[in-house]
């Protein structure tokens, strides 16, 4: 039961490593202030679900979810590359309202509020991942892909012109080097792990609707970005552990279980305020947010 | 007649979303920042009045006020106690953006917490007739939205045109640094701007509250159409925002004929995004702070 | 090498540029002087395409750029800097001349498949034996030394002085693979023996045949150093000739004392 309990928060903590780090990558190196982060896990469990529920192969989905949501990736750089970064901030924000109104309306194909149910699990090679401890050694390979190629890529001279593009955009361009390009690669490639991550999350709990990718759910990976270090591979790795850790413990306490869910987001928000008070650059981040 | 309903609709709505976005572009042009907790103020508006007149008793008018008072000054808390540390650490603006979507987190869900998620009602002057206008039906509580929102339109004018408080928040809002040598105390008009703000949206929460009903999430989803008109109207300007919500509210109403009306929200912001690609600085805006 | 023809801005009810037309001659330096506010960076901004003209072309070995996008202007082998020092402030020495001089970077495949530069290499105490990129480390080596910049490779920008700054800065700018260098205020707030330094290291570039145009509103910074200096005022072009010419030139002198 405990063990059970523990596979479950592992789980968890992978697909937030993969989602944080992704945020990261965009927001701690890019310095580009994607709010819709959330909304893109969840064009990723959506596509993912909708694809399988087609007989499409998992593996098929779960690439054509990552590409997909990539897509919006670029959709969002190109439509909000000159706009400042606070505007840039609510313009991602005002993307993911969409996003989750059309998840909510569209209900031919998404059911609306009634969401998904009955997701498969991921089957390929002739394998079916049915157990949970099955399912952790899938999240825990993807995770580690993921943390490897992310990283390949910050440590690359084509990261370093990343952070080049958060320092001083026009200071790039000036060294002829074409920043928008660089910004749409950026967040297509922190869209696709986005969506990855949407979909290892809707094999995983078998069922999703609208409010997972509500505003709430996006404090947490902000939390978890910014708490963890902007720019800090080492920080969106262990942020998650520590603050998932954190706040699963709050199941132990003797409260109504209607309570546990405002409490965790209420102490996410805290945080969030507490570490952009006293450390904005995060515990392991050396940088300061654009 | 249907044209006649969807433009009294529009005209209702349009009040609401002008009183955010009026109180939201007050907050940005004196403080230079997108203070997004303002969804807090509006949520808290009708959730105080629900408190103080639904389950605690009050008279109606006593709990109204007492719920704008506290929200106003919870506002200028916001300010106090979270923004103003924030900026004395020199925080740059995205920071105190992130600071700001904490806050509205943090409050929505204490709002949960203590009143539960469910939708609930404040049942004041809300089930009477409705009277028939041109062929489209007004109940008085939207006449009564509609009149009030016009009614602190004009007064905010004349605030803002006429008295020193206003003006110093003119003074300041373009140009910070020539306000305060000639001896405007900055701290004291950002402070009443958060006070002025918050009170607007504090009666858009207990409007809307009285017309439809609260939610926790009543001010997230407001603000953004609140943001939204401001970016139609001109953010610089508080009097553009306005006309800005009114087009906002008319826009969605007359989106929905066509559309199904579950798309009203996704009409919305589809035009915040056209409005950013195209035109940022709005319709009535200047082109400061938008573009690099 | 690069003409301006007829360029006019105006911003609002001030006309920045009026009408300016003129020549740059290769493997010369050139020196555009003026007091403040007479329109010369903007001129620049303008050849940059930071800053659109209102009439007007730029022509670059004949051929028009005014239309093109900033970044492809620079890449055209525009090389330039800018009154404020614009910097990478978390990136280090090494990692802006290695941005300046790299030309592969923007493509994500080859940056992958790449060797990568660690910056471990540019500790002073450790001597660089290793042999991948070395083309680049010893280059990024030459330059740092070439402009005077005494300080370890792996320094961030954030721990440089002002001066050491502007060393970077204009590192960066002759890293970057160009045919001409427009430098804007080179000497700005800077001591006096840094300004010397400047001056020797521009004077080098001039020996190697550079096309250098360089801002400045200070008169005896240039005299010694342009073969040729415009002078503008209130966004006119008022005189051009030698040093000489320009020293004794009463048009210049108002300007300067403002009659």
């Amino acid at each position: 039961m405990i063990e059970n309990y523990f596979i479950h928060l592992l789980i968890m903590i992978g697909i937030y490593i993969i989602l944080t780090l992704s945020l990261n990558l965009a927001l701690g190196y890019t310095g580009l202030i994607n709010l819709a982060h959330i909304a893109l896990f969840g064009i990723g469990a959506y596509t993912s679900t909708l694809l399988t529920n087609a007989n499409v192969p998992f593996l098929l989905a779960f690439i054509i979810a990552g590409l997909f949501t990539s897509l919006f990736g670029y959709f969002l750089v190109f439509t909000t590359n000159k706009l400042k970064g606070d505007y840039l901030a609510m313009a991602t924000l005002g993307f993911s309202f969409v996003v989750f109104s059309l998840m909510l309306n569209l209900t031919e194909i998404t059911r609306g509020p009634l969401g998904i149910p009955g997701i498969k699990k991921p089957e390929f090679f002739g394998f079916i991942i049915e157990s949970n401890y099955a399912y952790l050694i899938f999240v825990a390979i993807i995770c580690i892909l993921s943390i490897l190629i992310i990283t390949k890529i910050i440590k690359s001279p084509f990261g370093r012109l990343l952070q080049a593009t958060r320092d001083d955009e026009l200071g790039l361009r000036i060294l002829g080097k074409n920043t928008f390009s660089l910004k749409c690669k950026a967040l297509m490639i922190s869209a696709f792990f986005a969506g990855i991550a949407g979909s290892l999350f809707a094999h995983y709990i078998t069922f999703i609707d609208p409010t997972s990718f509500a505003l709430n759910e996006l404090i947490l990976v902000l939390t978890l970005v910014i708490v963890g270090g902007i720019a800090s591979i080492k920080g969106s790795i262990i942020a998650p552990f520590i603050i998932i850790f954190l706040t699963e413990s709050l199941r132990f306490l003797p409260l109504p279980s209607s309570f546990v869910g405002p409490l965790r987001e209420i102490i996410y928000a805290l945080a969030l305020l507490l570490i952009l008070y006293f450390k904005p650059r995060g515990i392991f981040g050396k940088v300061d947010i654009a | 007649m249907v044209f006649m309903q969807l433009f009294v609709n529009s005209l209702i709505i349009g009040s609401i979303y002008a009183l955010v976005a009026a109180g939201f572009s007050l907050i940005y042009t004196t403080n230079k920042f997108l203070h997004i907790a303002h969804g807090v103020s509006i949520a808290l508006g009708g959730y105080l009045l629900f408190l103080f007149f639904n389950l605690l008793g009050l008279p109606f008018a006593g709990a109204c006020i007492i719920a704008i008072v506290l929200t106003s000054l919870i506002g200028l808390a916001m300010y106090q106690f979270v923004y103003l540390p924030l900026q004395k650490k020199k925080a740059s603006t995205i920071i105190l953006l992130i600071a700001s979507l904490a806050i509205l987190i943090l409050v929505q869900n204490l709002i949960q917490l203590f009143f539960g998620a469910n939708v609930k009602s404040i049942d004041y002057l809300k089930v009477r007739e409705g009277i028939s206008v041109f062929g489209a039906i007004i109940t008085p509580l939207q006449i009564i939205i509609v009149l009030i929102a016009l009614t602190l339109f004009v007064l905010l004018y004349l605030f803002m045109k006429k008295t020193t408080l206003g003006k110093n928040m003119r003074a300041v809002s373009d140009n910070k640094e020539l306000a305060s040598i000639i001896g405007i105390d900055y701290k004291k008009v950002a402070g009443a701007s958060f006070l002025l703000g918050s009170m607007l949206a504090a009666v858009a929460g207990i409007l809307i509250g009285m017309e439809q009903n609260i939610e926790p999430v009543m001010g997230t989803q407001l603000i953004i159409k609140g943001f939204t008109a401001s970016i139609i109207g001109g953010i610089g300007s508080v009097a553009g925002v306005i006309p800005g919500a009114y087009i906002l509210g008319f826009a969605e109403n007359f989106g929905i004929w066509y559309l199904p009306s579950g798309y009203k929200d996704a009409i919305a912001f589809g035009l915040l995004f056209l409005f950013l690609l195209f035109r940022p600085q709005g319709l009535f805006g200047l082109k400061k702070g938008v573009k690099q | 090498m690069i003409e301006i023809k007829n360029i006019t801005k105006k911003f609002g009810g001030i006309t920045a540029l009026d009408n300016i037309s003129f020549k740059i001659e290769k493997e010369k330096i050139t020196a555009i002087i003026g007091p403040n506010g007479s329109g010369k960076s903007t001129l620049f901004h303008v050849i940059s395409h930071l800053i659109e003209a209102d009439r007007g072309e730029i022509l670059l070995d004949g051929h028009e750029i005014q239309y093109l996008p900033d970044y492809w202007i620079a890449s055209l082998g525009i090389s330039r800097t800018f009154q404020e020092v614009r910097l990478f402030k978390n990136l280090t020495i090494a990692e802006h001349i290695e941005i300046a001089i790299s030309k592969n970077d923007q493509s994500l495949f080859k940056s992958l498949f790449k060797k990568e530069i660690s910056n471990n290499q540019y500790d002073n105490n450790n001597n660089n034996q290793n042999n991948n990129g070395s083309n680049n480390s010893k280059k990024i080596k030459e330059i740092i030394a070439f402009v005077g910049l005494e300080k370890p490779l792996n320094t961030i920008v954030t721990e440089l002085s002002y001066g050491q700054r502007k060393l970077l800065d204009l590192a960066v700018a002759i890293a970057k693979p160009h045919q001409l260098l427009m430098l804007d205020e080179p000497v700005a707030g800077v001591n006096p023996a840094l300004r010397e330094k400047i001056k020797q290291v521009i004077r080098e570039l001039q020996k190697k045949g550079e096309t250098i145009i360089i801002i400045e509103h200070d008169m005896n910074f240039v005299m010694d150093l342009a073969d040729y200096i415009f002078v503008m005022d209130y966004g006119e072009l008022i005189a051009e000739g030698l040093p000489k010419e320009i020293q004794n030139n009463k048009k210049v002198l108002d300007a300067y004392l403002g009659n």
